[in-house]
């Protein structure tokens, strides 16, 4: 084994352990300390179990899961069979306006929502104009809200995962079915849907754990009954009460190990199961069908439906960054450009802080990526697969376990978090696993001899790397830059246990302008700044290679 | 009237022509085996037939009942089975139930679909393994478990859709003999569909040459072999030596004709019956190597002798492969091992004027 490869495979290992293993080691212990005292034990999670109110936020944080997750798929199955299986005109746009959530940040389609669907918001005024409704209805104050806003957030990611298992499917095997004398539905039920589970399944797991992360949404809608949310409030507001501090940080460990469970179990069943392997396709394209008149109008409308929702939230958010004083009205009558000139003139800070830590993050884990993948695909150094796994569970982690455990592990241990550089670095750990799929599915599809036939010239493995391996890999390495940017750029879960005056970000600056109430025309135009700038950071993801998103995100493919 | 019926079938994918016009016909119980190279349509026409892809035009009719003129008959409908190239196993189910899956949708009691699969596991030879998923099979047990699939209902017609590519060579041959009695014993009427000229000879009643989307020639083995219709067939059923030539005449009473090619003026060759070749005709002047004697010494027969030279001698085990030099032109031959002939020997050949064939 070559000696430069067990440095490098070093070097890895130094850098997940000070910025995964140390964090997360000073959480768990932090999470075992008896409050005041200074000895350990278990007794933390004794109370956190036996306190019938924690134990309700457990409760209702799995009821919501599994809400969301049963919306997401009564809605995400028929979406991505459409998606996936009919042919028709506008397929990109319908496509690319169903997906648009996953990239959005999650607090723009609350905030949206809010100004839309609340209680004096657009729709409420408008019945009461129209007469249809004396009193406004309650459209999202409630667990009807939270699980609407989530699904919402999160039916990309089922109707991803989904598509790619109705495309992968071997065209033959339905056929098959229907040659045996099954028909339309009974072959959906009994071959289709069946083999498409191992990649349901790997959307799925990541619906089902977003509400055990997301303490954002529920705490803007008021209902803080929720384990992040709860963690949120008692780590960030209530740091004087030692007990409910300690409660806050077993609420985030129990939140972390929910999520690593079920992830990583989800993973194991999906690698079991996994049948694409065993028929070879046909078509790139899948089974695809010309629908009949009823079934493509059905379509039409269904899509234009969920697409019309999705953009509601750049369509509401652009009305109010663009009007001051946009209450009791169903649409602004004001419209003024004052928003924008301040967030430019007063405060471009926030957008510079923004850009400066996203991208020192992603020269962080631009290094760190390609250095990783290619010693997790072309070396054989013993520990590389379990490298490989650390770095995928951070898919899973919340995002505020990331930011708690930095507050504990470098504020009085490794005093890092007194500087700014811990914004970057922070950003770098949370969003570790998107650059690294991206470079890492690309290089499984590099030939390996491209690179033998280099070295065999006479060409050492830096130099093959540089001139062989990286332009071949350019296309996925630059989705993955961009993919990774985005994600870094809309983080808040770790940021905002992080940052001090003068470090804030754009996120931060949108949820700190919310609470200013009536400013909130502000945190809009910011918002709508963001959905600008990550919408066309998407368009050229798109133009570089949009399949390379699906290639990294397929289910099975590790 | 024909067991399955096919009339002037079209199939168009945007501009490419898979099925061009094509008539065929399949007796009750007989074995058809629709051969020709790689693109040519056969899937596509067998496809048709299952009812898996709508044909532009065209009516085929399966015991006397229609299946697209009066309107398309679903393939859930036409009561077929059929084996897929790719063994198309559903991965998700066990071996049992993949092979009941059919019987479940007729009404039939319980016990008795149970019974009726691991019969024909049975006789497909896979007796005990009904309780294994597919992954836990071999190829050559996964194409078993699809053919058991497409018997267990008893059906009709039974399609095959290349059933043996993915199985290496040895298999391959095994199951080629096992299908063919399997299926006649059940008196079944099958259309199969293959790239591989030994495996349709060996298993076919019939064979159907295409190209390119169209039926170049329909017959026994042996006609096909022997009397190909052209020079396509010739060449891809068998080895063919070809050369090019022009007629010179025609004797059409005897069906031969008398063909100028680049080494010998006058080669005779036989005609079809009825042929409409004329003097002038650019033609190939075709026999296969088995068909051309060798010798060292000038033989006393008459009669299309040329004079050349051994450039390349192959041993293939059970007989020997000499390439000859004939002015110019190679002619392949073929003779029994212990030929003692070596290369660079100059010999003669004779190209016997009942094996000599014109081909276009
Ligand atoms: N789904 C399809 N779309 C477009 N062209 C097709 C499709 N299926 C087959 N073809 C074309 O039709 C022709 C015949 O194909 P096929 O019937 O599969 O040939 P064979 O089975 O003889 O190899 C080929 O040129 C092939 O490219
Ligand atoms: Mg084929």
């Amino acid at each position: 084994m070559p000696r430069e490869n067990i440095s490098l495979a070093a070097i890895l290992w130094a850098v997940i352990a000070f910025l995964v293993i140390y964090p997360l080691s000073v959480l768990i212990i932090e999470s075992l300390r008896i409050a005041g005292t200074n000895e350990w034990g278990f007794s933390n999670y004794l109370a956190f179990f036996r306190d019938t109110y924690y134990l309700k936020t457990f409760w209702n944080t799995m009821v919501l899961s599994t809400l969301v997750l049963l919306t997401t798929t009564i809605f995400g199955i028929p979406l991505a069979y459409i998606l996936a299986r009919y042919r028709h005109r506008g397929k990109t746009v319908f496509t690319a306006l169903i997906l648009l959530p996953i990239v959005l940040p999650a607090f723009a389609g609350v905030f949206a929502f809010i100004i839309f669907f609340g209680k004096y918001g657009t729709l409420n005024l408008l019945l009461m104009q129209f007469g249809l409704t004396k009193v406004p209805i309650n459209f999202i104050y409630g667990i009807h809200g939270l699980v609407f806003i989530q699904s919402l957030h999160l039916l990309p990611f089922i109707v991803l995962s989904l598509s790619a298992g109705f495309t992968n499917i071997d065209p033959s095997f339905e056929e098959a079915a229907e040659v045996e004398g099954a028909s339309g539905f009974r072959r959906f039920i009994t071959v289709t849907l069946p083999l498409c589970t191992p990649s349901y399944l790997a959307g799925a797991v990541i619906v089902f754990l977003w509400p055990f992360t997301d303490w954002l949404t529920p705490l803007i809608l008021g209902k803080v009954d929720y384990l992040p949310s709860v963690a949120y409030i008692n780590i960030a507001y209530h740091f004087t009460d030692m007990n409910r501090k300690h409660m806050g940080i077993v609420a985030v460990v129990v939140s972390s190990i929910v999520c690593i469970l079920l992830f990583v179990l989800a993973r194991r069943w999906v690698e079991r199961k996994k049948y694409t392997g065993l028929s070879k396709g046909t078509t790139s394209e899948g089974r695809v069908i010309e629908p009949g008149p009823i079934i493509r109008y059905g379509s039409y409308l269904y899509m234009i439906i969920v697409s019309f929702v999705v953009l509601l939230i750049p369509i509401v958010l652009g009305l109010s960054a663009f009007s001051r004083r946009w209450v009791f009205e169903p649409f602004p009558t004001y419209w003024t450009l004052d928003n924008f000139k301040l967030i430019l003139l007063e405060s471009p800070l926030l957008i510079k802080n923004s850009f400066l830590f996203s991208g020192i993050a992603l020269i962080f884990g631009v290094v760190f990526g390609l250095l990783a993948a290619y010693v997790i695909v072309r070396t054989r150094i013993r520990g590389n697969q379990t490298l490989d796994f650390i770095i995928t569970l951070m898919l899973a982690f919340p995002g505020m376990a990331v930011g708690v455990s930095y507050m504990l592990a470098f504020w009085n241990g490794i005093p890092l978090a007194t500087h700014w550089i811990i914004m970057p670095i922070a950003l770098f750990a949370r969003r570790l696993p998107y650059f690294l799929r991206m470079a890492h599915s690309s290089y499984l599809q590099l030939d390996i001899s491209l690179e033998e036939a280099s070295e065999v010239s006479g060409v050492g493995k830096f130099r093959t790397f540089l001139y062989i391996s990286l332009p071949l890999l350019l296309k996925g390495v630059l989705v993955g830059v961009v993919m990774f940017f985005i994600m870094a750029f809309q983080e808040i879960s770790t940021a905002i246990f992080l940052y001090k005056g003068g470090w804030e970000t754009l996120p931060i600056g949108i949820y700190l302008n919310w609470h200013r109430g009536m400013e909130f025309g502000i945190a809009a135009a910011m918002a709508f700044l963001m959905i600008v700038i990550t919408f066309i950071l998407l368009l050229i993801i798109s133009r570089i290679g949009g399949g390379i998103l699906k290639a990294a995100w397929g289910p099975g493919e590790k | 009237m024909a067991f399955i019926e096919i009339r002037n079938l079209v199939k168009r994918y945007g501009k490419v022509v898979a099925v061009n016009n094509i008539d065929l016909n399949v007796e009750k119980g007989e074995m058809l085996t629709l051969l020709g190279p790689s693109g040519c349509g056969k899937t596509t026409t067998l496809r048709c037939i299952a009812g898996l892809e709508k044909p532009q035009a065209g009516e085929i009719i399966i015991d006397g009942r229609s299946l697209l003129a009066e309107g398309f008959v679903q393939p859930s409908e036409r009561g077929i089975g059929m084996v897929f190239q790719n063994y198309a196993v559903w991965p998700h189910m066990k071996v049992l139930k993949n092979v009941a899956y059919g019987l479940k949708l007729q009404k039939i009691p319980k016990h008795k679909i149970r019974e009726r699969a691991l019969q024909v596991l049975d006789m497909v030879g896979l007796g005990g393994l009904e309780e294994r998923y597919p992954a836990q099979l071999s190829g050559g047990q996964q194409q078993r478990v699809a053919l058991a699939r497409a018997l267990v209902r008893n059906p009709k017609v039974l399609l095959l859709d290349e059933p043996l590519s993915n199985l290496d060579a040895k298999l391959r041959e095994k199951m080629r003999f096992e299908i063919k009695s399997l299926v006649r014993r059940m008196g079944m009427t099958s259309v199969y569909v293959t790239h591989d000229q030994a495996e349709a000879m060996v298993i076919s009643d019939r064979i159907v040459v295409m190209d390119s989307g169209n039926v170049v020639q329909t017959g026994t083995a042996q006609d096909i072999y022997q009397m190909p219709a052209n020079r396509f067939v010739a060449d891809f059923i068998g080895t063919m030596n070809f050369m090019s030539g022009e007629i010179i005449s025609v004797e059409a009473e005897t069906n031969s004709a008398y063909v100028k090619t680049e080494f010998n003026d006058k080669l005779l060759c036989k005609t079809t019956d009825g042929t409409n070749l004329k003097q002038g005709d650019q033609v190939f002047a075709s026999i296969r190597p088995e068909d051309v004697e060798i010798s060292p010494d000038r033989p006393e027969t008459s009669g299309n002798l040329v004079a050349g030279t051994i450039a390349h001698k192959a041993y293939l085990g059970n007989f020997l492969f000499f390439f000859v030099t004939v002015k110019g032109i190679t002619i392949r031959v073929q003779v029994p091992h212990y030929v003692p002939l070596e290369e660079g020997a100059d010999i003669y050949l004779s190209l016997n004027p009942e094996k000599c064939m014109v081909l276009v």
